[in-house]
């Protein structure tokens, strides 16, 4: 094995020296940022946003149209509506998207209201649609009953909700926003390496492979020695391009902290003239997260774990095939796992105790990704992470066991295509 | 013992005999040619000699010893089916290459910068091996498998591709690493160039060896029963010979015959023919069988 080192400088030096290199460590961050962004925005709009509509109002009381029509309009357009018949029509033609129909006895909760519509309300309409009526309603009897303003106070009051997590260190601030935040943050990154980095791995085997130049090298050193020595340089590619995203993304928050001191005055938030950027930032209400050092531990193990598993996948698929092109249908069983590592994302830190959540971070598949993002929200139980941590090495021996046999055999067949049966052939043979 | 030897080395991959019992050796000092038709099995042996590939059974020895990592170090192999790394630099191509046969640094550089001279390639060391004919590529090639200085040689088809003055070049240094006490293994099925650097052939056909010695001795046992003729005239009197079983026409070109004696057929019988039926006669030459010639008699 006193090759692999010579192998590791030389996969690494080779791309961390190219334009590509160069400017995707540049851009990243941006990406990055983008890309989170972009989820986080369509996760969280996706429950509560609805397409923009037109209802009509067919008001019997004569008296909470306009109670209703005075609210948001943001996302509902309230118009009076004649008669049934005619809303009806209109309806029906597509020039209104329903109507609402509000009997007079509603106001004296004997009677329903009803909305009419072609393609249903859904979930968020009809909620958004009963808490106005329902407060149009409250609003108007409590005006008619002469109630005195300190009752009416009472039904007006709101109350909000602080989260705070528990530790066994003590109480760490910052909002669950925050946490899943951060939980984003992580899991794109442990995605970003299973995905970009182990591919690379794969167009670096297929490089070789097509080049005709593995036959060289593997008259030199052995095929394992080959793969290891690949997988770990672009491993450490992908360690100094975090680690320089890493940088860039705390200079740009640093960068922030200052400019939001220029252009704030620290006495009006009577904080002293003297407060840096991040206590100028909370003050402000963007409150950073408390990170806690095993996490980052954590994250940097899944992180390596996870690309070195995807890594040998994606290495013995390169074996199997001459062209790029060629491999699209044998990457789909990696890609699949990879890809509901990020649709779980949502739903995990949504509900990070439930079934699912536990079951997809024990998963050496998608684990890398799921287990870091429960670990940023919850305190996950010892008993799941330690299984956790156990499959995804067994995971990881396995992979790289089969990898490397099918590999060993792939890298120097040329011609057809294998078959299922021809690639147990080459694992029985390697 | 020096030299590379292979002792009953049998492949199989499946059901295929892909080497059958294979036994020969290559002396220091010599070339020794690897002929066969394509699919004979010259790629699996030369895989197995350089430890790519085991043998199922049998064994190879360089200098007495049983083949394995350690001899990875000592072997230069130029495959037929050779590339580059497109977008590294020549000069950091040949130092990798170098560093994995375990070659110094300092030493690695100093050899490359003499081979790039010598080939004639010194102005294209910082350029990418994507910015090179595919002459240039094979002449970095070749230098990357004797940078080394290994100790044996292995070189598949090393001239296709090159032009007849790299070819020479080529050939010039292959003759010096004979001197040197090189073993050179050459792989080919372009059977004048293997008559023209081969001290030894061993000749591979579905597997087996059908033919092992040295180049001279193998030729002077298949005797003088080869005419080269040349003559302008009517060269109807060799289709009626041939016709007729007496001789064989091996190979023709424009008033040019390779004749093959057959039952006995006398060489004088067709000088008097030729003479008389032609009407100048610019070459007669009874010789032994050429290589491409001794390849058909045995391979068929």
């Amino acid at each position: 094995m006193k090759k692999v080192p010579v192998i590791v400088l030389s996969e690494f030096l080779r791309r961390v020296r190219s334009k590509w290199f160069i400017l995707s460590t540049l851009l990243g961050p941006l990406a990055i940022l983008a890309l989170i962004g972009t989820s986080i925005f369509v996760s969280v709009r996706s429950v509560d946003s609805v397409t923009f509509r037109t209802i009509a109002v067919i008001d019997e009381t004569g008296v909470l149209f306009d109670r209703l029509a005075a609210g948001n309009q943001e996302a509902l357009a309230l118009v009076p509506g004649d008669s049934v018949d005619d809303a009806r029509a209109r309806v029906v033609d597509g020039e209104w998207d329903g109507y609402l129909v509000l009997p007079s006895d509603v106001l004296t909760g004997q009677a329903r209201a009803a909305y009419y519509s072609v393609e249903g309300a859904g979930f968020s309409l009809e909620d958004m649609l009963r808490d106005r009526i329902q407060a149009a309603v409250r609003a108007h009897r409590i005006e008619e009953e002469d109630v005195p303003p300190e009752v009416q106070e009472i039904f007006s009051g709101r109350v909000g909700l602080d989260p705070v997590r528990l530790s066994a260190e003590g109480e760490a601030e910052g909002s669950s926003f925050a946490y899943m935040g951060l939980g984003y943050f992580m899991g794109f990154l442990i995605y970003i390496a299973m995905m970009v980095y182990g591919s690379m791995v794969m167009y670096g085997v297929i490089e070789e492979k097509s080049n005709r130049v593995v036959e060289i090298i593997v008259s030199s050193v052995r095929p394992f020695e080959l793969l290891m020595g690949k997988v770990l340089g672009i491993g450490a590619v992908g360690v100094v391009q975090m680690v320089a995203w890493g940088l860039l993304l705390i200079g740009g928050v640093a960068a922030a902290g200052i400019a939001a001191g220029m252009f704030v005055d620290p006495a009006a938030l009577d904080l002293a003239s003297a407060a840096d950027g991040q206590e100028v930032l909370e003050s402000l209400g963007v409150s950073l997260p408390t990170i806690e050092v095993s996490l980052i531990v954590w994250f940097v193990l899944y992180f390596l774990l996870g690309y070195l598993l995807y890594a040998g996948l994606f290495a013995a698929v390169g074996a199997m095939v001459e062209q790029q092109q060629e491999a699209q249908g044998w990457l789909l069983p990696i890609m699949v796992p990879i890809i509901l590592s990020i649709m779980f994302m949502a739903p995990v830190l949504g509900n990070p105790q439930s079934p699912l959540a536990v079951a997809t971070s024990l998963i050496p598949f998608t684990s890398p990704v799921l287990m870091v993002v429960r670990m940023a929200v919850i305190e996950v139980p010892l008993w799941q992470f330690s299984l956790s941590f156990g499959l995804l090495v067994a995971g990881f021996l396995g992979a790289i066991w089969i990898s490397s046999r099918i590999y060993r055999v792939g890298i120097l067949k040329y011609g057809k295509k294998p078959s299922i049966r021809e690639l147990i052939r080459w694992f029985v043979a390697g | 013992m020096s030299g590379l030897s292979l002792n009953n080395v049998t492949k199989r991959y499946g059901s295929l005999v892909a080497v059958d019992a294979a036994t020969f050796e290559a002396g220091e000092g010599r070339i020794l040619g690897l002929l066969g038709p394509n699919g004979a099995g010259k790629t699996s042996t030369i895989r197995m000699i350089t430890d790519i590939l085991r043998p199922d059974e049998g064994e190879i020895r360089l200098d007495g010893k049983a083949v394995g990592a350690w001899s990875r170090e000592r072997m230069g192999y130029l495959p037929e089916e050779r590339g580059l790394y497109k977008k590294l630099r020549v000069g950091d191509q040949l130092r990798y290459l170098a560093a994995l046969k375990g070659m110094d640094r300092a030493e690695a550089s100093r050899g490359i910068r003499y081979w790039l001279e010598r080939l004639d390639l010194s102005a294209w060391e910082s350029r990418k091996a994507n910015e090179l004919s595919k002459g240039m590529q094979q002449k970095v090639q070749f230098i990357a498998t004797i940078l080394p200085r290994p100790r044996l040689v292995i070189l598949d088809e090393p001239f296709s591709g090159l032009d007849p003055i790299n070819s020479e070049l080529l050939r010039e240094i292959i003759a010096e690493l004979r001197t040197s006490g090189t073993i050179v293994l050459f792989a080919s099925h372009r059977m004048e160039q293997v008559e023209q650097i081969c001290d030894d052939i061993c000749l591979i056909a579905k597997g087996r060896i059908v033919l092992n010695g040295s180049l001279r001795e193998i030729k002077r046992s298949f005797g003088r029963d080869m005419l080269n003729l040349e003559f302008d005239g009517d060269a109807a009197f060799l289709e009626a010979l041939e016709k007729r079983g007496r001789i064989r026409i091996t190979d023709q070109g424009p008033q040019r015959y390779s004749v093959r004696l057959l039952e006995g057929t006398r060489p004088r019988e067709i000088l008097n023919l030729m003479l008389r039926h032609a009407r100048d006669v610019y070459c007669y030459e009874l010789v032994e069988p050429s290589l491409n010639e001794i390849f058909v008699r045995t391979v068929s």
